[in-house]
């Protein structure tokens, strides 16, 4: 079996592709060789327009994850992503979409891709946030609310019509929205951020109708290349604390095992103020994926400090259910992403989390 | 207790004589098996033909739930984000799909001969049908593939590569063992040349890829064809999930709802019908035809079946006096006409199979010529038609043994009966000319009764082969009565000679056996003798129409169409092109559009009046009123139509039409009615200005130059075909020799049926005096005794045989007249529409009437010597 169209693949090896690092002058380069923009620090963003498409550059990806509460007390994890990714010579770009539904309870997990040209059935505009893939869909129907209606379902088994109001302002995480992403000074991206967005829409689990509320985590990347050489993949989490606070983390991995300097913890308080803080990532067990094979972290201790009190945190995150893994059919990578819960050291429940693990399959060569 | 005395009297009674006369077993056995065996393979043939339409798409996307189309013309692809607006958040995949046909490049040679190799080029987007769930291996399926000319490294980039690749094709893995990297098709007016890109790759559920099949990416086919922006349907698939079935039904309604006038809805399903319902008529008819050898062995069977009961009443006596009931007797000799029926059904079933693999061949050429491309090659047997032939076999040896067998139950028990005395076979009725000539008259009257009109289109015959049935059965009986008076006439010749006179005291009294073997003869030699007129009077009525339609020069068409649905086209500029040749005088056009009326499919063709009125003669049935002007735009269009869409659609002149165009509907007015043995669809024909305004379309299908006098057309031929490869240029003598060597490779088929039908009749009569010549055997050794040599008794039995041909031959001819005439005015013009004229090939009619009457006398002399050699006390 030759699975070669490897939509991530594509991504992570346009590192290899990328120019020798120019690192002594440490400035990113404008444009890649290709010819594809190059995130700079110091990037003005302006709103609504930056919110929308940038087909200057090779990658970008609208991301929402997050927890569902149906009236009755079902809890579901969701994640809905809009990829686009531009052909290597610039002439067009290929959109990739994946959803998500965790029924918590039953811990039936479902999932779906969808690739699509860009063209009719798959579309990225440039002037407002409005993506689609199919009959998938997210709009920004509000631009001063910046009221968001996503749309979205696997196969027949399960569909969601969601209305999105941010619920703490926009995040900029790096320096004001430049993320680095290593050494490579062209492996980074503008990381714009809804850490917490208030949701409340439809749900179709099966044949049932339910009407569910929740928050949303929602990611817009933008980047033309975003590992660097020697790096394999990344652990990423997303965490919303009972107390309004949230925690973005992303841990790049390095092809021994250990993570690049350029990991980050980043606090968002309540009032949608950063503050990066060390961490350290303890693997406490790990579970093994019967399709792909591959073995990824389960419950993961994180310990990091506060910085509202200075105080050490522990915190436990732990799947809601194991087997929470895309198998990566369209785009070639599989990855684990996954709703969780968090704990703090006394075992006490304090929030809930989304962690993202990539580059753990073992067809994944690079 | 019953049950085991017909076993012990079936072992002891039919067993034992089956091993004493192995030869008539293994004869009668071989007929039936023949009879069974014409028949499943006919079957066979016919399934796989329709089976080959394929719906190309199932192969790359499983199953669609619903397919839309426009009603005419092509599709714009501007409906598709309409569509997926429409569809909102249902889960729904909407797949575009442009079809367009295409054929291998003629090989040095051929000369433009119709029927090379066509393949169906599939334009999917190739991303897209990644995402159903059936494909494969996503989209490295298709763009991944690792040929020769890539290394294996680097596969994102190669990926990228592959997909911004020029033109390139994906080909079925049974198009050649080792895929070539470049392949050359007719598109058009062009040869193109394109990139082998890989194999399609399949689903391990999904159907076969039929060798035929291409497939290339949506974008690159529509600018290949030049069709940007076009095309030719869009099929939609219901992601799967527990309201499926209700989504599907809320899709259809949607979908009715937003086309309107703008596109068709249909499923998948509904599609292979109609290719079904398209060939119905003709698959039925053989059928039919395909029953003929098994009617000859229906009489064969019941003759050696009753032969045997004759023979053995003297043990059926003894049983019968030893208590054996009635009932016994009859489950034992039912028994074995069954196990006879069982032993030559699986034979023939076998047989049949064999058969299949060469007869689907000559009815997938007809299917192409006349219907649609096929690409079927072999046939399979299902257990389901297995049984079919072998519970065939079966009935059709009990319903032929259900006489004997009673006759044999009815044999009284005192009464042991001198041997030669047999009584006369079957019932009194059957012979009576009386019920032959009701029989006729019958068939007279039913020759006026409609055909049955089938679902979807066409009319199939029923009372026609009524007619026919009853013609065959009351002319066997009438053909038996002709025995005796051609014993009489060959009396005059054969007085003084001895085996003469022997030969010819049988015929004048002529026994039951005498006349079943006529009546079979007769039979078969009627039916081969119907078809020869038939085809003969075909052949006939193509040649004069051909004679009159065709005046032209050159025809030229794209090399591309091979088949009878192949779209290609010659764009406009080239047939300016062709038309502006310093050598050409005068030049038309012929446009044809396949439409839909009625739900049935036909044609709308356009041509030039004014040069058609000058330099053609169109066949007329019904011709336009002088003066009728082709060109005007007030009112409905003035049209003529050909005959067959006058029977298929029951509209004829002064009729009006309305046709779907891509830019709505246009009413027609039929004005006349012209003959047209090239389509069986019907097909509707105005000027073409009409239908350049109505389709927005200016290419056209095929060109027509008539050339100054004194060019040699050959030379012009040449120079074109140089200019326009992709062209298929024939001269006026080609394109005759052509039409009608399609025509007649039609109808090879439904010949060599006939043929196998007479040729179970011969093996019928040597069954028959072999039969015959064991019941004289008293007078074999009298006639020995009285110094009567072998070879004078095998010529006394091969007087008798041709006696008994000739007979049948004269009974058949005359029948053949009859049934010409029904297959030519009934049976054809109900199932095809075609009037054809009565044309008679005397040549082939004078043949077979001695072929078969020759074949009689060798047969009959042959088992003359065996029956000389026959000792009075063999057992049979």
């Amino acid at each position: 079996m030759k699975r070669t169209l490897l939509f991530f693949l594509g991504i992570l090896l346009a590192v290899t592709g990328a120019a020798p690092s120019r690192a002594q002058s440490d400035l990113p380069p404008l444009t890649t060789p290709e010819g594809f923009a190059v995130p700079q620090p110091g990037h003005v963003f302006s709103f609504p327009r930056d919110h929308a498409a940038h087909p200057e550059f090779r990658i970008e990806w609208w991301y929402i994850t997050g927890h569902l509460y149906a009236a009755d007390g079902r809890r579901f994890g969701l994640q809905a992503t809009f990829f686009r990714t531009a052909a290597p010579d610039r002439s067009g770009d290929l959109h990739l979409a994946h959803m998500a539904l965790l029924d918590v309870t039953t811990g039936h997990f479902l999932h779906q891709e969808r690739l699509n040209r860009e063209g009719w059935d798959a579309r990225a505009a440039v002037d407002r946030l409005d993506v689609a893939n199919g009959p998938w869909g997210l709009q920004m129907t509000e631009p001063v609310t910046e009221q968001m209606l996503l749309r979205g379902g696997i196969r027949g088994e399960a569909s969601f019509t969601l209305e999105l109001t941010p619920s703490k302002p926009l995040v900029r995480f790096g320096e004001n929205g430049y993320s680095r992403k290593g050494a490579d000074p062209t492996a980074a991206s503008y990381y714009l951020t809804f850490p917490r967005i208030a949701t409340r829409g439809d749900l179709v689990v099966g044949t049932e109708n339910l009407t569910v509320t929740g928050e949303l985590w929602m990611d817009h990347e933008i980047s033309s290349s975003q590992l660097s050489a020697g790096q394999v993949g990344w652990d990423w989490i997303s965490v919303h604390f009972t107390d309004q606070r949230e925690i973005m983390l992303y841990r790049l991995r390095r092809s021994d095992g250990s993570a690049d300097p350029a990991s980050t913890l980043t606090w968002v308080d309540a009032d949608g103020r950063t503050q990066v803080a060390p961490f350290t990532w303890t693997v406490q067990s790990t579970w093994k994926s019967a399709k792909t094979g591959a073995v990824y972290p389960s419950k993961v201790k994180v310990v990091t400090t506060d910085p509202a009190t200075g105080a050490s945190v522990v915190l436990f995150i732990e799947p809601l259910a194991e087997s929470q893994e895309l198998t990566g059919e369209l785009g070639g990578v599989p990855y684990w992403e996954g709703a969780c819960r968090v704990r703090d050291a006394s075992g006490r429940e304090i929030g809930s989390a989304f962690m993202e693990l990539t580059g753990y399959a073992k067809d994944l060569k690079i | 207790m019953s049950t085991a005395l017909v076993t012990t009297l079936l072992h002891r009674v039919i067993l034992r004589q089956w091993r004493l006369a192995p030869r008539a077993t293994l004869l009668l056995t071989g007929i039936l098996a023949l009879g069974v065996a014409v028949y499943v393979s006919i079957r066979l043939a016919n399934r796989a033909a329709v089976a080959s339409f394929t719906h190309f798409t199932d192969t790359l996307t499983g199953q669609s739930d619903w397919i839309i189309q426009a009603p005419a013309g092509a599709l714009a692809e501007s409906v598709l984000p309409e569509l997926r607006r429409a569809l909102g958040a249902r889960p729904v995949h909407v797949i575009p799909v442009l079809e367009a046909t295409a054929a291998a490049p003629a090989a040095g040679g051929d000369g433009g001969r119709f029927g090379r190799p066509s393949y169906t080029l599939l334009g999917v987007d190739l991303i897209g049908v990644s995402n159903l769930a059936r494909s494969p291996d996503g989209v490295g399926a298709y763009y991944g593939q690792s040929t020769p000319d890539r290394a294996d490294s680097a596969e994102a980039a190669d990926f990228w590569a592959a997909l911004r690749a020029g033109p390139q094709v994906w080909i079925s893995p049974e198009f050649a063992p080792t895929p070539p990297r470049q392949l050359s098709i007719v598109l058009d007016e062009r040869v193109v040349e394109l990139r082998v890109a890989g194999v399609i790759p399949s689903a391990p559920e999904a159907p076969r890829v039929p060798a035929n099949l291409m497939v290339m990416d949506l974008a690159s086919l529509q600018r290949l064809t030049g069709k940007e922006g076009w095309i030719d349907r869009i099929e939609f698939i219901v992601e799967a999930g527990p309201r499926q079935a209700e989504q599907r039904a809320e899709l259809a309604a949607l979908l009715a709802e937003l086309g309107r006038d703008r596109w068709s809805l249909s499923s998948p399903g509904a599609r292979r019908e109609s290719a079904e319902v398209m060939t119905r008529a003709f698959r039925l008819n053989l059928t039919v035809l395909s029953l003929i050898a098994l009617l000859v062995g229906l009489y064969l069977i019941f003759q050696a079946l009753d032969g045997a009961v004759v023979r053995r009443r003297g043990e059926i006596a003894v049983l019968r006096s030893l208590g054996v009931e009635e009932s016994t007797i009859r489950q034992v000799w039912l028994a074995e006409a069954a196990v006879l029926g069982l032993v030559g059904g699986t034979l023939g079933v076998a047989l049949g199979w064999l058969g299949a693999q060469v007869s689907v061949r000559a009815v997938g050429q007809t299917v192409n010529a006349l219907y649609f491309g096929t690409t079927v090659n072999q046939a399979n047997l299902s257990v389901s038609e297995a049984l079919l032939g072998i519970v065939l076999g079966v009935v059709t040896s009990v319903a032929a043994g259900w006489w004997p067998a009673s006759a044999a139950a009815r044999t009284p028990p005192a009464q042991v009966l001198h041997r030669g005395s047999a009584p006369a076979v079957g019932a009194r009725w059957a012979r009576s000319p009386m019920i032959a000539g009701g029989c006729l008259l019958l068939a007279v009257a039913c020759a006026q009764l409609p055909g049955f009109p089938l679902p979807g289109g066409g009319r199939f015959p029923v009372a026609g082969y009524a007619v026919a049935f009853l013609a065959i059965f009351g002319g066997g009986i009438l053909c038996s009565h002709l025995l005796a008076p051609v014993a009489r006439l060959a009396s005059a010749w054969g007085r003084r000679r001895a085996p003469a006179c022997v030969a010819l005291s049988h015929l004048r009294q002529p026994s039951g056996r005498h006349r079943l073997a006529a009546a079979a003869l007769h039979c078969a030699i009627g039916m081969t003798a119907g078809m020869a007129i038939l085809v003969g009077s075909f052949d006939q009525t193509v040649r004069n129409w051909v004679q009159r339609t065709l005046q032209a020069d050159l025809y030229i068409a794209s090399d591309g169409a091979q088949t009878a649905n192949a779209q290609n086209r010659i764009s406009a500029d080239a047939a300016a092109a062709l038309a502006a040749h310093p050598t050409v005088a005068a030049a038309n056009v012929l446009v044809a559009w396949r439409i839909e009326l009625d739900g049935r499919p036909t044609v709308l063709s356009g041509t030039d009046f004014a040069v058609l009125q000058a330099h053609m003669d169109l066949p007329w049935i019904d011709p336009p009123p002088a003066g009728t002007a082709f060109i005007g735009k007030e009112g409905p269009t003035p049209v003529v139509v050909s005959e067959s869409f006058t029977e298929r659609f029951d509209r004829r002149s002064g009729d009006s039409v309305r046709v779907t165009t891509s830019t709505g509907s246009r009413d027609l007015q039929i004005v006349g009615v012209f003959a047209d043995y090239g389509n069986e669809q019907g097909s509707i024909l105005l000027d073409r200005s009409h239908l350049v305004d109505w389709f927005r379309d200016t290419s056209v299908t095929s060109v027509s130059l008539w050339l100054q006098p004194g060019v040699d057309a050959d030379t012009v031929r040449a120079d074109l075909l140089a200019q326009y490869p992709g062209l298929s240029v024939l001269t006026n003598s080609r394109l005759r020799a052509e039409i009608l060597r399609i025509f007649r490779q039609t109808f090879a088929i439904t010949y060599a049926l006939e043929i196998i039908g007479v040729l179970v009749a011969v093996i019928g009569l040597v069954l028959t005096l072999t039969s015959v010549l064991l019941d004289r055997r008293d007078e074999l050794t009298t006639l020995r005794a009285l110094g009567f040599s072998r070879h004078e008794i095998a010529v006394a039995t091969a007087i008798e045989g041709t006696a008994l041909s000739a007979a049948a031959v004269a009974g058949g001819l005359a029948l053949s007249l009859g049934l010409g005439w029904l297959l030519i005015h009934v049976i054809n013009k109900q199932s095809f529409g075609w009037t054809l004229g009565f044309a008679l090939p005397w040549g082939q009619l004078a043949a077979l009437g001695l072929l078969v009457t020759l074949a009689g006398a060798a047969v009959s002399y042959g088992v003359g010597r065996w029956g000389a050699n026959l000792p009075a006390d063999q057992e049979a």
